[in-house]
C-alpha cells in the first residue's frame, strides 16, 4: 500500500527534479552572463577604477623660469609665496575652532571674515579649502607659528614684472595658477613652467608604495631671453607715451628691428597696462597693437614703387618724371599731389612724396612685377615672431587690378599692414634686399634670409630715403645728429564704413645709419588730435629721439662727416610745403 | 576495463562516489591555490586549510558508511538534539563578532546551527516520506513548523544568512515532496506581505544597510558599498584571461575585504579571468549535477528528498556567494563552499556529501538484498 502510494507520487518529485535542474542551469547561465558582463563587456571602467586605486602619479613642482631681455635683465620673475589652506575634516576632528584667539589672529592677518571661514570649513567631507592665496613669506611664517590644526601652507610662486607696463605687451601675464595666459608667458609656457617630475607608483590599500612603475625626471624650467634691449625698450616707451599724450592720440606703437639679424629690439604700445596690478586690466590696454592692429601704410610704402621700377629697369636713378600738373586722371578718378611739383627725379618723388610720381612709376611696369615688390616686402604674410595674435595684414591676392587700384597701392592705400610688417619692409631694404624673419627671442645666429631685391637697387633706394629727412624733404624732424638717417613719412586717412573719415594715422618709418644700417624703426601714432597730424610732425620726432638714443646705447659709430650732397637733390631744391 | 570496474566496485564497497569525490577534490585544490594567493602567500593558512579539508573528507567518508535507513530512523533524535543545542547557544553561547553562535563545551567550540543544516532536511525528509504524498495540508503545516522553529532560533543569534539557508533546505524537501502549487503561491504571497514587517521590526540596521547598499552600492562607496564595489572592480579588472595567479592587484594589495573567505571568488575572477570563471562554474555544475542524478536514482522517497535537498542547498550556497560577489545579490556572509577558507561549515558541507555518497552507494545493497 505504502509502496503503491510512493509509486503513484514518483511522477511529481521526478518532474520537479527536472524543473529544478533547469532552474539551476538558468542560474549558472545568469552567473556566467553576469561575470562576462563585468569582465568582458564593460571591464574598461572597472579596470580604470582598479588602476585609480593602485596607481598614483607623484609630481614635484619646479619654479617658473624667468624672462630676461637680451642682456640678461629680468623682466618677469617668480617670487616664492604661500597658499594658506585648510582641511575641513581635520579642522572638525581636532575641534580646531576651540583655539579662538589663534583663529581670530589668522582671520585678521589674512583679512578674512571668521564667521564665513567657519561656514566654509563646516563640511568635513571636503578635504581642501583655500583660505588665502599668494601670501607673502612673512605672513606665511606668522600663520605657521599659530600652529592651528588643519590649517596648512603650500609653497607657490607669484609672478612679478619689474618692467611693468613697458614690456607688458610682449611679456604678457600668468594666471593665479602660474600658467601663462598672454604674450611670451603663454607662447613659451611649456619652456617656462618646465615639466614636473612624475612617478607612477602602485599603492596598496594601506598607502604603502608597492612598486614604481615608471619615473620621469623633471624638466627644469628654462629662462627665456627676449631679443628686446630693455634700455631701448624703455626709451621707446617713454618717447612714444609722450607723443601719444601730447597729441592726444588714441594709441601709438613703435617697433625697432635690428637690421642685421631681424631681432626686435623694442616693441612698445601706448596705452599699456601694469601686469603687477591686475585690477586695472582692460581688454583695450592689453592689446599688443604693434602686431594686432593694421592700418593702411600710406606714403611709407612709396619706396616699394620706386624699387619695383628700378628692379624692372623701367627707370634708373637719373630718370626724371614729370608730375605736372600735380594731378592725374585715371579711369574717371583723380590721383593728386598737394602741389604741382613739376619734374622730379625718382629720389625727388620720395623726398616730396609725390602720389602722381609713384603712380607713373607703378603704371610703367607690368602689374605682376609691381605687385611682386609688395609680396617681396612681406605684406600679407606674418613676420615669423610667432607672437600670439599677430595679424598678417590684408593684401588682396586678386587677378584683376584696375589702373586706379594700382595707383592707390603705390602710395599705400588698398592694403593694410601691421607696424611690425612695415618695420620688416624697411629692414629688408636696409639689409641690401635680404628679407629675414623677425624674432622676439634673442638669436645668436641670424636666421637665413631670402634675397628679394637686388643689393644695388636696395642700396639706391636706401640712399634716396636720406633725402626725406633733409631740408626739402617731408621728414626733417626725423634727423639724428651725427648719423645719416633715411626714412619716409606717412599720413594715411583712416578707412571708416563707406569711405575715408577725417581721422589720420601718422607714421614714420626709417633706418640708420645709412652708411651701414643697424636699426629700422617704425613709429605709428593713431588719430592724433589738433592741428598737426602729419607723420613728419607727429611721428618723426619720436623716431629721431628713439633712433638717436638707441644708436648711442648700441655704441654705433657716427657717420664720418655729413653725407655727400647729391647733385640731383641740389637740382630740386625748392621751398615747398611737403604734402605728406 | 575490468580493472576499472573492479576499482569502481572497490570504491563502492567503501561507499565512495568516485565522480562526486573527484569534483569535490578539484574544487578544494582550486580553493587552496586561491587562498594561497589571496592571503599574501601565507603557507600557514594553507596547511591549516589542508588539515581541515582532510578532516572534512574523513568525516564525509565516515558519514558515507552510515546506511540512509539509519538516518531515517534516528531523524527525530538528531533534530531534537540540534534544537536543544540551539536553545543552549542562546542561553550560554559565546559571543563573537556581535552574534552568539558558538557553544563552548570545554575541549572544543561547536556551532549548533551547522548541525541543524543536516538535521533539518533529514528530519523533514523522514517525516514527509512516511506520510502519503503529496503531503496534506496538515502534514505540510507540521513540516512548516519544523522548519520555522530552528530558523527563528538561528535568526535570533543573530545569523540571518544561515537561518535563511536552513529554512531553504526545509522548503526544498517540501517542494520535492510535491508541495502543492497553491501553497507555494500562498507562501510567496505571505513572504512578500511579511517582508516590510520584517524590514521594520525585525532586521538589524546592518542588515538593512546591506540590502540598501545592494540596491545602489555607489551610494556609499566608502561604507557599506565598499565590499561590492571593490569586488566588482577586482572581477572586472581580470578581463577575459585574468591577470595570472598571484598577480591580481586588487586582491593582492588588500583593497578587497574578506578576500580569502567570503570574497574569494573575486580574487579568483581577477587572477583567472572569465575563462577561469567558466571552469569554476563547470566544476560546481558537475557536483550539483551528480547530486541531482543521485537524487533521481535514489531508491526511496526519503533518500530522494534528502539528496535533493542537500544538493539544492549546496547550489544555493554557490549561487548566493557568487551572486553577492558579482553584485546581483545583497551582501550576506556566505562563504563560497569548498573554496573559501573556513572550518565548521566545510565539515558540515562534506558530511552532507557523505550522506549523498551513502545514498548513491547503499542502494545497490538494498536492491541486492
Amino acid at each position: 500500500m505504502k509502496k503503491r502510494t510512493q509509486q503513484k507520487t514518483w511522477q511529481t518529485p521526478g518532474w520537479r527534479l527536472y524543473a529544478v535542474s533547469g532552474l539551476i542551469l538558468c542560474v549558472f547561465a545568469a552567473l556566467l552572463v553576469r561575470t562576462a558582463y563585468i569582465q568582458v563587456v564593460s571591464p574598461d571602467m572597472l579596470r580604470e577604477q582598479g588602476d585609480l586605486r593602485v596607481k598614483r602619479t607623484l609630481s614635484n613642482s619646479v619654479l617658473r623660469g624667468m624672462i630676461k631681455d637680451r642682456n640678461g635683465l629680468e623682466v618677469a620673475i617668480s617670487v616664492p609665496v604661500n597658499t594658506v589652506w585648510a582641511d575641513p575634516k581635520i579642522v572638525q576632528q581636532t575641534n580646531s575652532f576651540s583655539y579662538t584667539r589663534e583663529w581670530r589672529a589668522l582671520a585678521e592677518i589674512l583679512s578674512l571674515d571668521l564667521a564665513q571661514v567657519k561656514e566654509k570649513l563646516s563640511n568635513p567631507k571636503v578635504r581642501f579649502e583655500y583660505l588665502a592665496r599668494q601670501v607673502s613669506p612673512a605672513m606665511a611664517e606668522y600663520v605657521r607659528h599659530l600652529k592651528l590644526p588643519g590649517v596648512k601652507l603650500r609653497p607657490e610662486s607669484k609672478r612679478y614684472y619689474p618692467a611693468a607696463e613697458v614690456d607688458a605687451h610682449i611679456v604678457g601675464i600668468t594666471n593665479i595658477d602660474d600658467q601663462g595666459i598672454d604674450g611670451i608667458e603663454k607662447l613659451y609656457n611649456q619652456e617656462l613652467s618646465g615639466t614636473e617630475g612624475k612617478k607612477r607608483i602602485l599603492k596598496d590599500a594601506n598607502n604603502r608604495v608597492i612598486d614604481v612603475l615608471d619615473e620621469e625626471a623633471p624638466k627644469l624650467a628654462q629662462d627665456i631671453y627676449l631679443s628686446i634691449d630693455q634700455r631701448i625698450q624703455t626709451l621707446a616707451y617713454q618717447e612714444l607715451k609722450k607723443a601719444v599724450q601730447y597729441y592726444q592720440a588714441d594709441s601709438g606703437s613703435l617697433v625697432a628691428v635690428d637690421v642685421k639679424t631681424g631681432e626686435l629690439l623694442a616693441l612698445v604700445n601706448n596705452p599699456s597696462y601694469n601686469p603687477n596690478n591686475r585690477k586695472t586690466l582692460t581688454r583695450s590696454a592689453m592689446r599688443n597693437r604693434a602686431i594686432t592692429d593694421t592700418f593702411e601704410p600710406g606714403s611709407t610704402v612709396k619706396p616699394l614703387a620706386v624699387l619695383a621700377a628700378l628692379e624692372f629697369g623701367a627707370v634708373d636713378e637719373e630718370t626724371v618724371i614729370n608730375t605736372s600738373p600735380g594731378y592725374m586722371q585715371i579711369g574717371g578718378r583723380r590721383v593728386r599731389d598737394g602741389l604741382n611739383r613739376g619734374k622730379l627725379t625718382i629720389e625727388g618723388i620720395l623726398q616730396k612724396s609725390s602720389n602722381v610720381g609713384t603712380t607713373k612709376l607703378a603704371l610703367s611696369i607690368p602689374t605682376e612685377h609691381f605687385l611682386g615688390a609688395f609680396y617681396n616686402a612681406g605684406f600679407g604674410i606674418d613676420t615669423g615672431t610667432g607672437l600670439l595674435g599677430e595679424s598678417a595684414g590684408v593684401f588682396y591676392d586678386r587677378r584683376r587690378w584696375s589702373d586706379f587700384e594700382l595707383a592707390t597701392l603705390s602710395y599705400g592705400y588698398g592694403l593694410s599692414v601691421t607696424p611690425l610688417q612695415l618695420a620688416r619692409m624697411y629692414a629688408t631694404i636696409a639689409n641690401g634686399g635680404v628679407r629675414r624673419p623677425l624674432s622676439i627671442l634673442r638669436i645668436d645666429n641670424p636666421l637665413p634670409g631670402e634675397r628679394v631685391f637686388s643689393e644695388k637697387n636696395a642700396n639706391l633706394v636706401l640712399n634716396m630715403l636720406e633725402s626725406v629727412v633733409k631740408k626739402g624733404g617731408t621728414g626733417p624732424k626725423a634727423a639724428v645728429e651725427g648719423y645719416r638717417v633715411g626714412g619716409k613719412t606717412g599720413t594715411s586717412r583712416k578707412a571708416i564704413a563707406g569711405g575715408y573719415g577725417s581721422d589720420y594715422v601718422a607714421m614714420f618709418a626709417g633706418v640708420a645709419p645709412i652708411s651701414d644700417p643697424r636699426l629700422a624703426i617704425v613709429v605709428v601714432v593713431n588719430n592724433p588730435k589738433g592741428d598737426k597730424y602729419y607723420g613728419g610732425d607727429v611721428a618723426a620726432p619720436v623716431f629721431s629721439s628713439v633712433m638717436g638714443g638707441s644708436l648711442q646705447l648700441l655704441n654705433v659709430p657716427t657717420d664720418k662727416g655729413e653725407a655727400e650732397p647729391d647733385p640731383l637733390q641740389l637740382a630740386n631744391i625748392k621751398r615747398e610745403q611737403p604734402d605728406a | 576495463m575490468s580493472a576499472m570496474n573492479d576499482e569502481k566496485s572497490l570504491l563502492r564497497k567503501i561507499h565512495i562516489d568516485a565522480q562526486l569525490l573527484l569534483a569535490l577534490v578539484s574544487l578544494m585544490v582550486v580553493g587552496l591555490f586561491i587562498i594561497y594567493s589571496a592571503s599574501g602567500q601565507n603557507m600557514d593558512l594553507i596547511v591549516r586549510q589542508a588539515i581541515r579539508l582532510g578532516l572534512a573528507i574523513f568525516v564525509m567518508m565516515a558519514v558515507a558508511q552510515i546506511p540512509p535507513s539509519f538516518l531515517a530512523h534516528r531523524a527525530a533524535v538528531f533534530f531534537t538534539l540540534a534544537c536543544l543545542l540551539l536553545v543552549a547557544v542562546l542561553l550560554f553561547g559565546a559571543v563573537g563578532k556581535g552574534a552568539q553562535r558558538w557553544l563552548d563545551i570545554g575541549f572544543m567550540r561547536i556551532q549548533p546551527s551547522e548541525l541543524m543544516k543536516l538535521a533539518l532536511p533529514i528530519m523533514l525528509a523522514a517525516y514527509i516520506s512516511k506520510r502519503p504524498l503529496p503531503p496534506s495540508i496538515k502534514h505540510t503545516g507540521i513540516a512548516l513548523f519544523l522548519v520555522v522553529m530552528p530558523t527563528l532560533l538561528i535568526a535570533k543569534q543573530p545569523d540571518l544568512g544561515t537561518s535563511l539557508l536552513i529554512a531553504m533546505s526545509g522548503i526544498f524537501v517540501l517542494f520535492l515532496a510535491g508541495l502543492s502549487w497553491r501553497l507555494i503561491a500562498g507562501f510567496v504571497l505571505l513572504v512578500s506581505a511579511l517582508a516590510p514587517l520584517v524590514w521594520y521590526f525585525y532586521m538589524h540596521d546592518y542588515q538593512k544597510r546591506r540590502v540598501l547598499t545592494f540596491l545602489n552600492p555607489e551610494s556609499d562607496p566608502l561604507g557599506s558599498g565598499y565590499h561590492i564595489i571593490q569586488s566588482k572592480i577586482a572581477i572586472g579588472s581580470g578581463g577575459f584571461w585574468g591577470k595570472g595567479w598571484l598577480a591580481g592587484t586588487q586582491s593582492q594589495l588588500e583593497f578587497l575585504p574578506e578576500r580569502h573567505t567570503d570574497f574569494i571568488f573575486a580574487v579568483f575572477a581577477e587572477e583567472f579571468g572569465w575563462a577561469g570563471v567558466i571552469v569554476l562554474l563547470a566544476l560546481y555544475l558537475w557536483v550539483i549535477a551528480r547530486g541531482m542524478v543521485i537524487a533521481a536514482q535514489a531508491p526511496d522517497m526519503f533518500t530522494k528528498l534528502l539528496a535533493g535537498s542537500i544538493t539544492l542547498t549546496f547550489f544555493v550556497y554557490v549561487f548566493v556567494n557568487m551572486g553577492m560577489v558579482s553584485g546581483i545579490l545583497p551582501v550576506v556572509g556566505v562563504p563560497l563552499p569548498l573554496v573559501s577558507y573556513g572550518g565548521t561549515s566545510m565539515v558540515t558541507l562534506l558530511a552532507g556529501f557523505g550522506i549523498l555518497m551513502a545514498i548513491s552507494t547503499h542502494k545497490r545493497f538494498l536492491r541486492d538484498a
